[in-house]
């Protein structure tokens, strides 16, 4: 995992992309109790800025780790240092997600991780049932702020989205 | 009948009776505790668990991380 985290800091040395952070299953395990999961996802921001309708692509991430030897592909994910890691181009609410995580240590190795706020809103538009439940771990377990999480979710117009999840969630509770 | 009377109680390993309500309650707070690991505890339990997956659960697909 260090490894790993050193490699994405290299990328971000060399220009190659602008910022990147831990999301996914990874970053809500760093706000909440231990849990199961396959791969570390990392939301990067490239280099280039991309119009609406562009295609984005991650070739020059993907040359510079074939560089590097990492060239081994299991599914979606590419293994660096035996850990599967998926890259998810960030725009929009992820974009903000990366700007706004937050500075952690993972053995000495810098990295970001995103927050508890963003977290529940990308997993919100995501919404699989998966997703549903690592919103609720993160509501029970870790320290929400309330405050900054109604901001981004009427930013990104994911208000309602999450009113009738937390209705169906606390509906469920008392049965 | 009143539903308190009809609550089930538990026998805990400590020889303290609780209420299905209180094991609960008692599992969440433990779960708090958890949640405040330092991050590479919690990845070292990770890959403990993914040990677990491919083994006993027999996911022959997962990838144990090397850390």
């Amino acid at each position: 995992m260090k490894n790993v985290l050193e490699v994405m800091n290299n990328l971000k040395e060399k220009g190659l992309i602008k910022d990147y952070a831990i999301g996914g299953a990874i970053a809500t395990l760093k706000w909440t109790e231990p849990f199961f999961t396959r791969d570390l996802e990392i939301f990067v921001i490239p280099k280039k800025e991309v119009a609406e309708n562009e295609i984005l692509v991650l070739t020059d991430i993907y040359d510079y780790l074939k560089f590097r030897g990492y060239d081994k592909w299991v599914g979606q994910w590419i293994i660096i240092e035996g850990i599967p890691v998926e890259f998810i181009p960030a725009q929009g609410l992820e974009e903000d997600a990366v700007k706004n995580a937050v500075e952690v240590e993972y053995e000495g190795v810098k990295t970001k991780v995103i927050t508890p706020e963003y977290l529940i809103a990308t997993f919100l538009k995501t919404s699989r049932e998966k997703d549903k439940i690592k919103i609720q771990m993160l509501l029970e377990q870790a320290e929400v702020d309330i405050g900054k999480l109604e901001e981004i979710l009427t930013k990104y117009g994911l208000i309602k989205e999450f009113r009738d999840f937390y209705e169906r969630w606390m509906k469920e509770k008392k049965k | 009948m009143d539903e308190r009377k009809k609550e089930v109680k538990i026998k805990r390993e400590d020889g303290k009776v609780v209420t299905l309500e209180e094991l609960f309650e008692g599992k969440k707070k433990a779960r708090k505790e958890l949640a405040k690991l330092p991050f590479e505890e919690k990845i070292k339990i990770l890959v403990e668990l993914q040990k677990i997956a491919y083994s006993w659960g027999n996911k022959k697909d997962v990838i144990i991380w090397k850390i």
